[in-house]
């Protein structure tokens, strides 16, 4: 795979910043032909999304779906990993940078430390522990957390008595490694990469400035970050709901919103963080579980903003089922409920003027998220221009590149966001750097190759059962100890033994050296689901010189411990019975041989809207022939209805310069007016029918990306289609441009904002619509100073520094009336003083009467909607969501993925979003791609049909029920026909074997005989 | 027979039943922990066979999902 550098171009990329999104991006480089070098000023990876307890809306463990990638970037052959280092200077130009990085000395040799933890245990330091947001202590020698990748020791120079008084070096005495090296110095790396992405996240608000919560004064006003730890099972309380003061558990918590958002003060932000609302709800579920439902909650907020995919139905949820009480009020201070009380009293004001005072036991301060002083004074070091907030400043059009060339942005660092949404820019980034540094793909990476694997053909099965606590999450309710002793009690394992984390870098160690030294042929992990985790456990035993396919998986977590929290016993033996059933399978488990399949290069974009033109571009630019499928005869989708983007970009330049670009591009068939009528294949292989009115195409190509977009709905509520006087969306806007007369005219004009979106029928949020018409609002207000202008809305929601304009709105005098969803507003037509007018009424929330305007016109604001493309999802073998859009593989950390592999989705066919995040995420899908079609092979899944050809009797049933056509009977001479595999065709249902009556078929690692063993020891009673 | 606990042998495809058990935990939807799941490639690849011989080795239900 070496190939000669053109154009000199570095092959490799550096990525600052270890969060989630400097993960991403840097795993999606190191699979795709780039060296990377990750920078992290901490001494472990994981950022911040590693201190939190769970992630909303699923309420996901967060430690359980990132430690997976954590490990892979520890492990990655292609990511070169520099912890406790900073960028100091980077020189050079767009694919030939020369980085500068100093690394801090951990005074623990890493090659030689254990992590046995004996250095923290004998360090005589306490310290605050940072980490824990300074809930509890850690040692001056410690360790992050327990996951920590690299799990490696550091002493904290700042904190450490030989630093400070020259004597004690208590941690070298005892170390049994002999890993302690106080002689480290600090080094200074110069490192020659193609491209830089920034990833440095955020930090938390601190709000000890702001006398009025008493943070820091009352030891049980908490932030959201101390929350998140003290839910944590590896957090201070070890995951038991406990309040800081008393240790007690606390049985009515409240959450203030907004606390350093949207806040002109001195010292606050002025933008909202977009991302609280949601995860103050969650907090609030997730207390009520480990409480047990008997925990009062309440969150005090001025707009509820649950504005993203599923967001909106967690809050119904939270409200309407769960009982957390939602107050619109913002909270203007918190006192001791009585003098020498650890309890809060809260003074609030009701949305109808009440001023109530209510006790709680903790209070959980909602602080937003900023960019700190460290990050800035970064980005004035490296040349990078921030906005006035302290972001790194991008173009809508362009979401993750920073204002110097080469260098690149994602996560929080260019604007607040959510973890999906850092993903997505991570891909993002990489996709906007192998665009630029494409040439150079594979010319500084080395291939993976691992040991021999071991033939176990001859062997007595001997299998390793390797039991997860899941932190509290299987240990708290199942009792772990028992069922590894019991599993010691198991036909044929000669090994058991447990672990916090099983999935954690050092279990993956512990798990290749068990297998060593018990000389394990099969090897049972009984932990949380297979669908997240086997893979990884696969990986570790392959790298132990074991076929991957020699592991069986326990679900004890999702579908034991987490659906009988109350039942603990009942638990415990279902576990045991779990681990018997796949120990039972695992003994039976025969290697499979790995399955490679050639990739073709092409990729199919399907939709030329923005997202597809976006994707397109950058897939072309990477290199690949791309498809670019369009229904209908114009490119530019609904942004051709967009005058500008939330600040001011002009949006029909950019739809004009990406259609010029995309025209003039040699790698870019465009195909307009063309309609899909098939699509066959899988990854790497597919085949697409397309119908023109020129003649029908086949197109050839590897990948799919989904771009079909999304629509207004036009609801017949409001008068629409009733009144001409009645619009929709961009509407108004166009109206007013072609007819100005009609703008001079007019007295008022209102909105309506949620028109078919967050009612029963049609749940979801549509995200931009709060947005777009205060745009519209301010303008007409530019235009028109003198004119009557109101917004009637539920709650407004210009997340991130979208705050700006509603804030501008309401300064420019435009009125904003709240209604709720029983007590929609009226529209009736009118004459009034011989005008023809509208009257509105709607009943105001602090007057709690009804009012009426009169206006000559009215915008609804109405939900964006999918396409209809159950057709197009059929073909591909994706899912929708309940609500038709798009369902991708992981709502968190597989945001553009689909489960089936090769096929991506971006733009509004996944949810409404507004263009710079169609953009980005158009960008990641075509990252994605490229991971795939950068490679000259793909191994697919092995699990395929195999046929005996001498019990079948050729009867053809088999060929008859294989829906993917990939069995087919074959002549063999002398024997009439037999049944013949086509194993990349083969999805490895297993419909064949089961119909077939000679039982000539079987299916890999899940043979009959391996099933009938889970059966039986399923079935038994112990 | 207050100590009798029902065993139901059941098969959920890998690609929709299994995983919407594993989003029952994810959902910490409580229900009887009396299943016995076992995850196979498609609810296709259940042979009759397998039901009679759940039933043969004690099984008082199956359930096949996908």
């Amino acid at each position: 795979m070496k190939k000669k550098p053109q154009e000199n171009f570095y092959g490799a990329v550096m990525v600052v910043g270890g969060g989630i999104a400097g993960i991403q991006a840097a795993l999606d480089l190191a699979d795709s032909g780039f060296l990377v070098h990750m920078v992290e000023k901490s001494p472990a990876i994981g950022g911040v999304m590693s201190a939190l307890d769970k992630t909303f809306p699923t309420n996901d463990c967060s430690m359980c779906i990132l430690s997976p990638k954590l490990v892979e970037v520890g492990r990655h052959r292609n990511i070169r990993l520099l912890t406790l280092s900073e960028v100091e200077s980077i020189e050079g130009e767009p694919g030939r940078f020369t980085v500068t990085v100093r690394e801090r000395p951990r005074y623990v040799d890493t090659d030689k430390c254990i992590a046995c933890g004996v250095c923290a245990d004998k360090c005589p330091r306490k310290v605050e522990d940072a980490y824990n947001q300074g809930l509890g202590t850690r040692k001056a020698a410690y360790v992050l957390y327990p996951q920590a990748v690299p799990l490696k020791y550091a002493i904290d120079a700042d904190h450490c008595i030989y630093f400070e008084k020259g004597k004690c070096r208590a941690c070298e005495k005892f170390c049994p490694a002999g890993a302690i090296d106080f002689n480290q110095k600090e080094k200074v790396h110069q490192i020659d990469v193609g491209s830089i992405i920034l990833a440095p996240g955020f930090t938390s608000f601190d709000p000890s400035g702001m006398d009025v919560y008493g943070y820091g004064r009352l030891p049980n006003v908490v932030t959201s970050m101390q929350f998140e730890r003290i839910l944590n099972a590896s957090g201070p309380f070890e995951g038991h709901l406990t309040r800081p003061s008393d240790h007690k558990a606390p049985a009515k918590i409240a959450w203030l919103q907004c606390v350093g958002s949207r806040d002109m003060h001195e010292g606050a932000n002025p933008y909202c963080s977009g991302v609280c609302c949601m995860y103050a709800i969650k907090e609030a579920l997730v207390a009520r579980e480990h409480a047990g439902g008997d925990l009062e909650t309440a969150i005090f907020f001025m707009d509820m903003r649950t504005h993203g995919k599923g967001f909106e139905q967690t809050y119904m949820r939270a409200r309407d089922e769960e009982g957390v009480r939602f107050i619109r009020s913002r909270v203007h201070s918190i006192e001791p409920a009585g003098p020498g009380s650890d309890d809060l009293s809260i003074h609030y004001v009701t949305e109808n003027g009440e001023i109530r005072d209510e006790v709680f036991d903790l209070v959980v301060l909602s602080t937003g998220l900023e960019i700190s002083p460290e990050i800035r004074e970064l980005a004035s070091k490296l040349d990078i221009d921030l906005d006035r907030d302290g972001f790194a400043s991008t173009s809508s059009f362009q979401p993750v590149a920073t204002s110097r060339p080469g260098i690149f942005s994602c996560g929080a660092f260019a604007g607040v966001k959510d973890i999906p949404q850092s993903v997505m820019e991570a891909s993002a980034a990489y996709s906007a750097s192998a665009a630029l540094l494409s040439p150079a793909r594979n010319t500084l990476t080395t291939e993976k190759s691992y040991p021999p694997e071991k033939s176990v053909a001859d062997e007595e099965p001997r299998v390793g059962v390797f039991v997860c606590h899941c932190g509290i999450n299987i240990g708290g309710v199942v009792d772990v100890p028992a069922v590894r002793e019991y599993a010691k009690t198991l036909p044929n394992v000669v090994y058991a033994g447990d672990n916090l984390f099983t999935c954690s870098q050092d279990t993956q160690e512990n798990i290749r050296k068990t297998i060593q030294e018990h000389r394990l042929n099969r090897v049972v992990v009984a932990a949380c689901t297979p669908r997240t985790h086997e893979p990884l456990f696969q990986e570790t035993i392959r790298e132990a010189g074991l076929n991957p396919y020699l592991f069986e998986f326990a679900n004890i977590r999702d579908q034991d411990s987490w659906v009988h929290q109350k039942e603990p016993e009942r638990a415990t033996t279902k576990a045991k019975d779990l681990v018997r059933m796949a120990v039972a399978k695992a003994s039976l488990l025969e290697p499979i041989d790995r399955l490679q399949l050639e990739v073709n290069h092409n990729a199919l974009v399907i939709g030329a809207g923005v997202a597809g033109m976006a994707a397109a571009l950058n897939l072309a630019d990477q290199g690949f022939h791309t498809f670019l499928v369009e229904r209908s005869g114009v490119l530019g989708g609904q942004a051709n209805n967009v005058r500008t983007t939330w600040n001011g970009e002009s949006v029909p330049d950019f739809i004009a310069d990406l259609t010029r670009r995309i025209q003039a591009h040699d790698r870019i068939d465009l195909l307009l007016e063309a309609d899909i009528q098939d699509i066959s294949g899988f990854v790497g292989n597919f085949t697409t029918k397309v119908k023109q009115p020129s003649g029908e195409k086949t197109l050839e190509h590897g990948v799919v990306i989904v771009a079909t977009g999304g629509v207004p709905c036009s609801p017949q509520e409001y008068l629409n289609g009733e009144s001409d006087r009645v619009t929709v969306w961009h509407e108004l806007e166009q109206l007013f441009e072609k007819e100005p007369e009609r703008l001079a005219a007019c007295d008022g004009v209102a909105f309506i904002q949620c028109v078919g979106s967050r009612e029963p029928e049609r749940p979801y949020c549509s995200k931009l619509c709060c947005t777009a018409s205060i745009q519209q609002a301010i303008a007409l207000k530019k235009a028109r100073p003198d004119l009557d202008v109101t917004v009637l809305y539920r709650d407004i929601r210009t997340f991130g520094q979208r705050e700006d304009l509603y804030r501008e709105a309401r300064e420019r005098g435009v009125l904003f009336i709240r209604f709720s969803v029983d007590q929609k507003p009226t529209v009736e037509k009118v004459d009034k003083d011989g005008k023809k007018m509208l009257r509105i009424g709607v009943t105001d929330p602090i007057l709690g009467r009804p009012i009426h305007l009169y206006v000559d016109y009215l915008n609804l604001a109405t939900a964006i909607v999918p396409r209809p493309v159950e057709d197009l999802a059929k073909m591909l073998k994706v899912p929708l969501n309940e609500d038709g859009f798009f369902l991708e593989a992981h709502i968190k950390l597989r945001p553009v993925d689909f489960s089936t592999d090769g096929v991506f989705v971006c733009g509004l066919a996944h949810y409404p979003k507004p263009i710079e995040e169609s953009i980005a995420q158009a960008q990641a899908a075509a990252g994605r791609a490229a991971r795939l079609l950068s490679q000259e092979t793909i191994d697919v899944e092995p699990i395929v049909s195999v046929v005996d050809q001498d019990l079948c009797i050729g009867c053809g049933l088999c060929e008859a029920s294989c829906p993917f056509g990939a069995i087919r009977l074959v002549e063999v001479p002398g024997k009439g026909y037999r049944a013949e595999n086509i194993s990349a065709l083969c999805k490895g249902c297993g419909v064949c074997a089961a119909a077939c009556p000679q039982k000539a078929i079987d299916m890999k690692h899940f043979r009959d005989r391996q099933i009938r063993a889970a059966i039986r020891a399923g079935a038994e009673r112990i | 027979m207050s100590e009798w606990e029902a065993k139901i042998t059941t098969f959920l495809c890998n690609w929709c039943s299994y995983g919407a058990a594993d989003l029952a935990g994810v959902s910490r939807f409580q229900y009887p922990p009396n299943f016995r799941i076992i995850r196979v490639p498609c609810s296709a690849r259940v042979s009759p066979k397998f039901i009679l011989a759940a039933f043969r080795h004690g099984a008082d239900g199956v359930w096949v999902s996908g």
